[in-house]
């Protein structure tokens, strides 16, 4: 059955988003779990639910993300992380993916920009199957030669259809503008020529420098008792073998800071709707700003009824959806806005996100809506860690972050007392007025003579190689 | 992980086998109000949250032409102002509260979805009885929409390739049905629904008598019932809407899709025209996608993916509908791939799945699959109660998700083969293929 649905997944993303740079969560919230730790110094949290026969697996392994990536190797993390599914010594790749597919279970590696992440979720009585299996391709992955060319032909294929979806497209080519050289620019899917010119000994020696279990942190939630899961943990995590050179993870540099406007048009000739994005500085993982900040984007653009979505959907079905949203890393953060409209109305709808960024950095918040942000957070919260998976991805993020399990509490404490002078700072902070970058998809023949007013733009075309 | 995201969504449904035992029959309470409407609740103290899903029988089942994707454009209404309550206040009184919402419109049903803490629970139930009473439908407000929908629908369909293909090969397999176009509905009839005419669809559809409500979470059930008296039982019936009453006459040969587009990479779609889901022959082709389409071990994935490196993906499946609709074959080609290859080795895979069908082990492999599947669907409030709306709606029954797990493991493994052999074949086929013009190679 073919679906639409009344809002964008964007539009919840917005929000999921900003519940996860956020200074995760604990207590009233979080169950604390029990800490293990294995004879190889890898520690996992677990929490035993009989609820319903299922069991997630989540692990960091910090410094294996795309920032690590040399720049002459952009998307060696993402590549990594795929090949380690693409066989072991004694499994190859269609082995691994019967024996997963088998049970029903799904096991995926993935890099982030800070961090590589391990991805299980099985039936109970599967588990130890499922642990066994990611012991294997975490300590033993075969990087073979023939897998290495077709992975990497599919990115490169991929990158190249993601290019006939300018809703998609668009995600790259603002990351590539906004970070430009630092290495959170590096697509975590890499370019056809960053990948073109890799060779399968780049992903073994990121492989070797990066997966190590002193840098991990795992999380084991559902129907397991912590007497059967130890001694498994031991037989299987347990193989991880610690280097024995010291763990050195490359710091991040700053963040850029964009100054003034960089405005970047990709002309995609056959677009009926142009999308666009604008970023600027956020905040900080752990930012004394979080808790105000999440309840200011609320009101701009992180839920239904917010000023964007007003504006430019609700009273001017301009748009089927519009948002901002937040993310946070270590080292910083990143406010986007982002929408998308018919190409003759989109001075219309840019003009518009202007003015409401200065109506929000000038004017802020009322009282009232300040506390329906407020009541909209305190009441959606409790389903982000109702699964087994949010719970196992919320320990280990708290950990990796090094933040305490009852981080969540204390962030919705501090929300609970926001006052409207509070948002309307958080606003001048994070909304940007003359800094940002803004990138813009559509057909450039009919939407160039309405962009003209915002100063002056760079130029690229669809079909240009990369991004 | 990120090349899985070239595939088109396919809301494949509630398959399933047996339950979690914390949930069972006795635990949904059952009432059905003088008025018709049917109420379903569950206590579930597991989080301080309350999901409450109003299911209405009305989808793109129901319309016709001139007024293609108008149960989505209601859905999109239902939020913009009734005599009582004015355009946008559900939200804006709804988010205060703390609460959230969204909604869907499928082929069969158009769904309401609100999550929010238990003390909005008495506000949220006035509202949701208040919009089935009569919506406001301010011409400002309904152009405005009107203009929603079609930024939508220039989002998931004109601006998507392999939807834009979806939407062509599904109007070509499927002639007569209403099944034959998309629930978004043509450009052109999103352009031009009348007021007049929205209205009286709304008023046809929109009543208690057809509607099922479930509310699960942290409620106390005879509060909660008595809530739902207070402010549904007034609410009148309504005369039961028209059934549908086409049935789609039988494919004679292939039909064949090509269309030409400006793109990097092309787009492959096949379908086959498929029984509806209370029909014997649905589970057993239910269980034939898991081992043909599902995960990287899947005999399509190996053959497009793997071995012959025709394909970035393989996915599908049966469409779990009222009426008989199609069983999809979805595949993301490699640029420059041979897109007559990929439907020649479709078609050996299927040769062999006619011929000799599953193995014990694939038949095995599926049943995990599908009770996996089933298990994480029912992990969170929102999950069971979606699962018993659906369920109610599709097959006239809630409790028929507490025993699809026996009809799944009542299925023998010859009827997969039988199944196919009655289904995958080339009379019942429509191939879609979307060729690259333009741009670069």
């Amino acid at each position: 059955m073919r679906r639409f649905d009344r809002t964008a997944p964007a539009l919840i993303l917005a929000a999921a988003c900003i519940a996860a740079a956020l200074p995760l969560q604990a207590a009233r919230q979080l169950p604390v779990p029990d800490k293990l730790v294995l004879k190889n110094g890898l520690t996992v949290y677990h929490l035993k639910n009989p609820d319903v026969p299922l069991v997630s697996f989540r692990m960091f392994i910090g410094g294996a993300g795309s920032a690590a990536e040399p720049a002459s190797a952009e998307g060696a993390a993402g590549l990594t992380a795929d090949m380690m599914m693409k066989g072991t010594s004694r499994m190859d790749a269609d082995a691994v993916a019967e024996a997963l597919d088998f049970m029903g279970a799904s096991l995926s590696i993935g890099a982030s920009e800070e961090y590589a992440q391990i991805t299980g979720d099985s039936l109970a009585e599967r588990f130890p199957r499922l642990l066994e299996i990611a012991a294997a391709v975490l300590t033993d992955p075969a990087f073979t030669t023939s897998e290495f060319e077709k992975e990497r032909a599919l990115g490169i294929d991929g990158l190249k259809a993601a290019k006939d979806n300018p809703g998609a497209a668009i995600r790259y080519y603002f990351q590539k503008a906004y970070f430009g050289a630092h290495p959170f620019g590096h697509l975590a899917a890499g370019t056809a020529t960053s990948l073109g010119k890799m060779t399968v000994q780049t992903i073994k020696d990121f492989y070797k420098a990066h997966y190590r279990p002193d840098r991990a942190i795992a999380a084991v939630v559902g129907d397991i008792d912590r007497a059967v899961l130890v001694p498994l943990l031991e037989k299987t995590l347990g193989r991880m073998v610690r280097p024995a050179g010291p763990s050195s993870v490359t710091a991040v540099p700053a963040l850029p800071r964009p100054q003034g406007r960089k405005l970047i048009l990709v002309d995609k000739p056959d677009a009926t709707q142009a999308y666009f994005s604008l970023g600027s500085p956020g905040y900080a993982m752990g930012d004394r700003i979080t808790a105000a900040a999440a309840a200011m984007n609320t009101l701009f653009g992180g839920r239904f009824t917010s000023w964007l979505n007003t504006e430019l959907r609700i009273k001017r079905g301009l748009t089927y959806g519009a948002s901002s949203a937040a993310r946070a890393w270590t080292v910083g953060g990143l406010m986007t806005v982002s929408s998308y409209t018919k190409n003759d109305k989109i001075g219309e709808m840019l003009d518009i996100v202007f003015d409401l960024l200065r109506k929000g950095t000038t004017e802020g918040f009322g009282a009232e809506e300040t506390e329906s942000a407020r009541n909209y957070i305190l009441g959606q919260f409790p389903p982000t860690l109702e699964t087994n998976a949010s719970k196992a991805a919320a320990y280990v993020r708290l950990a990796f972050y090094k933040r305490s399990f009852d981080e969540y509490d204390k962030y919705l404490d501090e929300i609970g007392k926001l006052t409207p002078p509070a948002l309307k700072a958080a606003a001048a902070t994070l909304l940007p007025r003359e800094d940002f970058v803004l990138v813009v998809v559509g057909k450039a023949s009919e939407i160039r003579p309405l962009l003209a007013k915002y100063g002056t733009w760079q130029e690229k075309r669809i079909t240009d190689p990369d991004f | 992980m990120r090349k899985r995201a070239w595939l088109l969504v396919l809301a494949l449904g509630i398959l399933s086998l047996s339950l979690p035992a914390a949930f069972k029959k006795e635990d949904v309470k059952v009432q059905s109000l003088a008025n018709g409407l049917k109420v379903l609740l569950v206590e579930d103290h597991n989080i301080p949250s309350v999901a409450l899903y109003t299911f209405f029988r009305v989808g793109s089942r129901n319309e016709r032409p001139g007024l293609t994707g108008v149960s989505h454009f209601i859905e999109h209404m239902m939020f913009n102002g009734t005599p009582g309550i004015g355009p946008g206040e559900f939200d804006r009184r709804m988010e205060f509260r703390g609460g959230r919402n969204n909604a869907y419109t499928g082929d069969d049903m158009t769904a309401y979805t609100d999550w929010f803490p238990p003390a909005a629970l008495e506000a949220m139930i006035a509202m949701e009885a208040d919009r089935i009473q009569g919506l406001a439908f301010v011409p400002e407000v309904f152009e405005s929409e009107r203009g929603v929908i079609a930024s939508e629908r220039r989002l998931g369909v004109d601006n998507n390739n392999d939807a834009l293909l979806g939407e062509t090969v599904r109007a070509t397999a499927i002639m007569a049905h209403p099944y034959h176009w998309d629930v978004i509905g043509w450009m052109s009839d999103i352009l031009s629904w009348r007021r007049d005419e929205v209205m009286t669809y709304y008023r046809t559809y929109y009543a208690p008598n057809n509607a099922v409500l479930v509310i699960a979470g942290d409620i106390d059930p005879a509060r909660t019932l008595e809530l739902v008296k207070k402010y549904y039982g007034p609410v009148p019936a309504s005369t039961p809407p028209p059934p549908v009453t086409t049935v789609e006459p039988p494919q004679l040969g292939t039909k064949t899709v090509v269309m030409r587009k400006e793109a990097q990479a092309p787009s492959f779609l096949a379908v086959w025209h498929s029984p509806g889901a209370r029909d014997a022959d649905f589970l057993p082709l239910s269980i034939l996608a898991k081992p043909l389409l599902s995960g990287e071990s899947s005999r399509l994935y190996r053959r497009l993916v793997r071995e012959e490196e025709l394909a970035i993906d393989v996915g599908g499946g049966i469409a779990e509908t009222i009426d008989p609709q199609l069983f999809t074959i979805e595949v993301k080609p490699r640029p420059g791939a041979d897109l007559d290859r990929i439907d020649r080795v479709i078609e050996e895979e299927l040769a062999k799945v006619r011929a000799d069908g599953i193995t014990a082990q694939e038949y095995e492999k599926a049943m995990n699959i599908i009770r996996n599947d089933f298990y994480r669907g029912l992990q969170t409030v929102a999950g069971k109660v979606n699962e018993l709306g659906t369920t109610e709606l599709l097959y006239g029954d809630f409790g028929r998700l507490f025993t699809i797990m026996d009809d799944y493991a009542a299925i023998k493994i010859d009827r997969v083969k039988e199944a196919a052999a009655k289904y995958l074949v080339a009379t019942n086929k429509t191939v879609g293929k979307l060729l690259p013009e333009g741009g670069a190679k």
